[in-house]
């Protein structure tokens, strides 16, 4: 398979994990707060331990360049989220929901989506093992999302399917991210080390921003503290072998 | 001190890198009153110098095995665990401190010992290679240990401890180093083996601590996107600052 289409493949898997998040509905049991802080807090370790991959690879040669990347890509996070004003959005809620929530929800998401699809993207430039690692990773993230959207749209009186294409829709930014990182970041020359480092530092920041705050009120500081850290290291070992 | 024996000369500069991790206290002669606000933001500047500094560990022990490193992360979580658990059974008391400040106080100062243990192998084997490397790895060392001072310092001295408690508990934090260099030297093939688990203990002791009491405090009394941006500058911060040692 020609490696673009590896790359579209894989972040549209990566979007399609989304339904997941949106199977408890079906069977219309609540699920506990606390996973969804469990599930955001796996996301958060999965993303960290991309992070640090990212940045590994980043720093092999150009330590500044990546640490600069970084910095912006922290900074482009931060201030996305200060014009938007979705910084403080809890990305747990499956009650009160309302639509100006879903709305900010929807938001979120594609902030998130497109730092995910740029990481999933550069990955694949690094070699295609490591860049399926990164898209599976990464799609974990989408399903807790998705359970948190597809209960303020069955709240607004959607069907369960509808809901669950709509969530699908909602990740269709990180393909496009994917396949334009992919396919843009070599035509320029030296680019790469300072788009991973801008990818790792973003992510990093929207853990620390978004997933973490709300995971630990959800399901307190140890049980968040073991997921993320265990995480984080499975992600870590698992890079080794692909890279 | 070439011209002292080759034990003594690997205990001395051992116990000068423990003594450069005192500086890390130097920056909160200048800070004064603490509000639990600035306390929040303490919090996020240790957890983001300790990330950075595990994110250093990893990549190092992944040279040597990543399989060893991450069983040794693993170790390390569990560890932090369990000294939280039994350091909270008993009525602490850091200084004049007492209860949960105390108990906050005591881990980050055991965590931090027990990450230099690593460190300590580090230099000695370090020299058992030759002696000028060992100098620059030794200066190295000596240098990134003073914001791991400023780690332990901006946990202690918001909390209550005095000046001179945080540059004293900073360089305790430190003391494996001469004392592990010195037999890490001697049986510098025995020690390195289980180098990769150590620094894999370390780096996940660290970011246990930092994921499991730094963080959740911080979040509780300070601003979201500060903390983060705090957490991830002082990451990317400390990285850099490994990197071009």
């Amino acid at each position: 398979m020609e490696p673009i289409l590896v790359v579209l493949a894989f972040s549209t898997l990566s979007a399609f994990m989304a339904p997941i998040g949106v199977l408890p509905l079906r069977t219309r049991q609540a699920v506990p707060s606390a996973w969804i802080g469990w599930a955001n807090s796996l996301a958060a370790g999965f993303m960290l331990g991309t992070a640090y991959l990212l940045a590994e690879t980043a720093l092999v040669g150009h330590p500044v360049r990546a640490a600069i990347g970084g910095l912006l890509g922290i900074g482009y996070a931060y201030l996305s989220h200060l014009a938007s004003g979705v910084g403080d959005v809890d990305l747990n809620r499956l009650e009160d929901v309302d639509p100006l929530y879903g709305y900010r929800i929807l938001f979120v998401g594609g902030l998130h989506g497109a730092m995910e699809g740029l990481a999933i993207g550069l990955a694949m430039l690094e070699s295609l093992p490591f860049g399926i690692l990164v898209a599976l990773a990464l799609a974990v993230h989408n399903i807790p999302e998705a359970a948190v959207l597809g209960s303020v749209l069955r709240s607004a009186g959607l069907g369960v399917s509808r809901t669950a294409g709509l969530a699908v829709a909602a990740n269709v930014g990180q393909v496009l991210f994917a396949v334009v990182a992919f396919a843009v970041v070599p035509a320029i020359p030296g680019l790469l080390p300072w788009a991973l480092g801008f990818a790792a530092g973003g992510l990093t920041y929207l853990v620390l921003s978004e997933l973490l705050p709300e995971a630990y009120d959800r399901a307190g500081p140890v049980s968040i503290g073991l997921v993320t850290s265990v995480a984080t290291g499975f992600v870590v070992l698992l890079g080794g072998l692909a890279g | 001190m070439n011209s002292l024996p080759p034990l003594l000369q690997v205990f001395l500069y051992g116990l000068l890198t423990a003594l450069a991790t005192g500086l890390g206290a130097v920056p909160f002669a200048f800070v004064r009153a603490i509000s639990p606000r600035a306390l929040a933001y303490a919090n996020a500047l240790a957890s983001g110098l300790m990330l950075g500094a595990s994110f250093g560990l990893l990549s190092e022990g992944a040279e040597f095995g990543r399989v060893a490193t991450l069983v040794g992360a693993n170790l390390g979580v569990l560890f932090v665990l369990a000294a939280g658990r039994l350091l909270g059974d008993h009525d602490l008391q850091f200084g004049a401190i007492r209860g949960e400040d105390a108990r906050k106080m005591a881990l980050i100062v055991l965590v931090m010992t027990v990450h230099s243990v690593a460190e300590g192998v580090a230099i000695g084997t370090a020299f058992a290679g030759g002696t000028t490397l060992a100098i620059v790895i030794t200066a190295a060392i000596a240098v990134h240990n003073i914001p791991e001072g400023l780690a332990i310092s901006a946990v202690l001295r918001p909390r209550g401890a005095s000046l001179a408690a945080c540059a004293g508990w900073s360089i305790v934090s430190s003391l494996p180093q001469p004392l592990l260099a010195v037999p890490s030297y001697l049986f510098v093939e025995s020690f390195q083996s289980v180098l990769p688990y150590g620094i894999g203990f370390a780096a996940g002791a660290m970011v246990f601590m930092v994921l499991v009491e730094l963080l959740p405090d911080a979040f509780e009394t300070g601003r979201r996107s500060v903390i983060a941006l705090l957490v991830s500058i002082a990451m990317v911060a400390m990285v850099l600052f490994q990197q071009a040692l």
